[in-house]
């Protein structure tokens, strides 16, 4: 069965085939343990248990002392892009906006401070370029997600 | 006497207190917020209170409310726990005047030790060495800033701005350039106003290479003030320890009777009660200097239980009642380690994460402890410090327990929310771990540009052939969070809502 994951590094395809109640990738391969964990044993010897949770489409894998987070994509899912905007690393509260629409910013420049968790965040630009839209004022509250502002950066 | 413990606090602290209340016999109260009912802790209390209200102002910090809750259970003493209102003398004094007895020092004890600046004069009076810095009185913010700048040219450059009021990295910002002086001011009094009510903050040079060693204290109302040795909490990310141990790998004899004696000392300056903790620099010249006292039980206290064989919060809880603390000399045994798992992304910046524990399993096994206040199911808010659990092990030897803790981090599933686990335990393999050569900006020096963790490439593999045949096997272990329910249709089986199998 073909399988796209999201990882850091990019959409990977995973194919897996299953022959009698052993599953495989290529050489290496695993069996479904009565108790739901995976017993693996990858081509190079390793062997061992990978306990597995789904949160969402979010494969959560824990393996060798590893924890791995794979987003699965659904086949035929629109590619949803990066919209160019900065968002809010997590709920919060916005402190500070220290930008106007239309200013130009530097990168690394500090745009936005939220408190989180009793600590506060600095929202920066990671390249130069100019505010093009503020969503939000001090005071306000955010969701994790939320597009904060938005920029246009400098061509490089 | 004590027969009723009112528990101040909340998470995993509050079940290491209510459970301590349970073996000693006593009754118990928790109070809680509403965001707070399902939990662990309230579960470990005799009694449990719902706290009115949906910030921490107006429910942990609430003075009024937690007396008033303590008066109607019928309390007769209150324990603050860490954090919170434990280090706020108005609080215990308001304790203390409502009959109740306050589980820790005296208010005037917090008072001179808690405000961070009365404590650098009281230390340099009492002939403890302090570091070098300067303390900053003006409140008005204007002033406040100018002083600032002004004491930064005699102080030198890098320096420390801590709140004066301040505690677990809230309200301090280290500083390298004076250009930089003045947001980080800004910055470091608006957070600790938020953090504490109090903006004032004061400058300390910045002691590059020094390790953090604190030493244990405890002090009875027989006349008896004795430490337990020290632990080493050099391994810091954001002002925030990470990774404790006891004792402290390059300690001498001379050394921690010298800083056990200046601990002794700084204690019976303020007619000490109770459990507290002294911290002081040391520089590798052997030279210690007092940076605070925290005048209540520690987030790192396990590991000096473990190596003394002293429960600390039941001593506690007998000092407060009235009674000799029971442990008798200091007498250390093997090594212990704790590290502090948090809801965090330790490859980008130790920000914090937040979602379901939908997989939390624990290792066990010899040498093992747990402390916790979170279970399997429980959802990671945004609302409380992320910290989830303290790991901690003890062995016959350092390298043992260091051994021990790389088996136990390997054996720690947590599926669902992002934690600092691996972060964790490629610590336990970083050199100047494992030679005890820790200082306190070790990680800084070792990851300057951040942390991220060497995966090998077939173990991603594995991974992703795990989360492939768990999706076609349709081993959706979906989750069902203690904090939502989770809709069912049609005639369910109670095996099923389990999703647990019965053998």
């Amino acid at each position: 069965m073909l399988h796209q994951f999201r990882t850091a590094e990019g959409d990977v395809e995973v194919t897996v085939a299953k022959q009698g109640d052993v599953w495989q990738l290529g050489q290496h391969q695993a069996t479904v343990e009565d108790d739901g964990r995976l017993s693996i044993r990858l081509a190079n010897g390793t062997k061992g248990y990978a306990t597995t949770a789904k949160v969402g489409d979010v494969w959560w894998v824990h393996f060798q002392g590893h924890t791995f987070c794979l987003e699965r994509i659904e086949p035929g899912a629109s590619q949803s892009g990066d919209e160019g905007g900065l968002v809010a690393p997590m709920p919060g509260k916005v402190l500070e906006v220290l930008v106007d629409v239309g200013q130009s910013v530097e990168g690394g420049q500090t745009l936005m401070v939220l408190e989180a968790m009793k600590m506060e965040h600095r929202i920066l630009a990671s390249n130069a370029g100019q505010i093009t839209g503020i969503h939000f004022s001090a005071g306000e509250q955010v969701q994790q997600g939320s597009v904060l502002l938005e920029m246009v950066e400098d061509e490089a | 006497m004590v027969s009723k413990v009112l528990v101040a606090n909340r998470g995993e602290i509050a079940c290491r207190i209510l459970r301590a209340c349970r073996e000693a016999g006593l009754a118990s109260v928790a109070i809680f917020a509403e965001n707070d009912s399902k939990s662990l802790f309230v579960e470990l209390a005799d009694q449990a209170v719902q706290l009115q209200g949906d910030s921490i102002t107006s429910t942990y910090l609430n003075q009024e409310q937690i007396l008033k809750i303590a008066a109607t259970t019928g309390c007769d003493a209150v324990h603050p726990g860490f954090g919170f209102l434990s280090e706020r003398a108005d609080f215990a004094r308001a304790v203390t005047q409502a009959g109740i007895q306050w589980i820790g020092p005296s208010p005037s004890a917090i008072e001179r030790m808690g405000d961070k600046m009365t404590a650098r004069k009281t230390m340099r009076d009492a002939g403890v060495p302090v570091i070098p810095g300067e303390e900053i009185e003006q409140e008005d913010e204007h002033e406040a800033l100018l002083a600032i700048e002004q004491a930064s040219t005699r102080v030198g450059y890098p320096l420390l701005l801590k709140a004066s009021s301040g505690g677990g990295g809230k309200g301090m910002r280290a500083v390298e350039r004076p250009e930089d002086l003045l947001a980080a001011a800004q910055s470091a009094r608006r957070e600790a106003l938020a953090a504490f009510g109090d903006g004032r903050v004061y400058l300390e040079r910045m002691l590059t290479g020094s390790k953090h060693v604190e030493i244990q204290i405890l002090a009875d109302r027989h006349g008896r003030t004795i430490h337990l040795g020290e632990r080493e909490c050099s391994v810091q990310r954001r002002h925030q320890k990470v990774f404790e141990e006891a004792p402290c790998a390059t300690m001498t004899e001379e050394i921690r009777s010298a800083m056990g004696k200046a601990a002794v000392a700084a204690a019976m300056a303020v007619h000490y009660e109770g459990a507290g903790t002294v911290e002081f620099l040391l520089a590798p010249t052997g030279e210690f200097f007092f940076l605070e006292m925290n005048t209540r039980i520690q987030v790192e206290h396990p590991v000096t239980e473990l190596v003394t064989g002293v429960d600390i919060v039941r001593e506690q809880l007998r000092i407060a009642a009235g009674e000799s603390m029971s442990c008798g000399d200091l007498n250390l045994r093997g090594h212990a380690i704790e590290v502090r798992l948090y809801a965090e992304d330790a490859s980008n910046n130790f920000l914090p994460a937040i979602g379901p524990l939908a997989v939390f399993q624990p290792p066990e096994g010899p040498g093992i402890r747990l402390d916790t206040g979170v279970r399997q199911g429980d959802e990671v808010t945004p609302n409380y410090d992320p910290m989830l659990a303290k790991l901690i092990v003890w062995a016959p030897s350092r390298i043992e327990a260091l051994q021990r803790m790389r088996r136990a981090l390997d054996e720690f599933v947590v599926l669902g929310t992002t934690t600092n686990l691996r972060f964790l335990r490629e610590l336990c393999d970083v050199p100047d771990v494992i030679e005890g050569s820790t200082d306190t900006t070790m990680i800084d020096r070792l990851w300057p540009n951040g942390w991220s963790a060497s995966i090998p490439v077939e173990l991603e593999d594995g991974a992703l052939m795990a989360a492939a045949v768990s999706e076609s096997s349709g081993l959706h272990r979906q989750v069902h969070s203690n904090a939502q329910v989770s809709d069912q249709s049609g005639p369910v089986s109670p095996f099923m809502t389990l999703s647990r199998r019965y053998p």
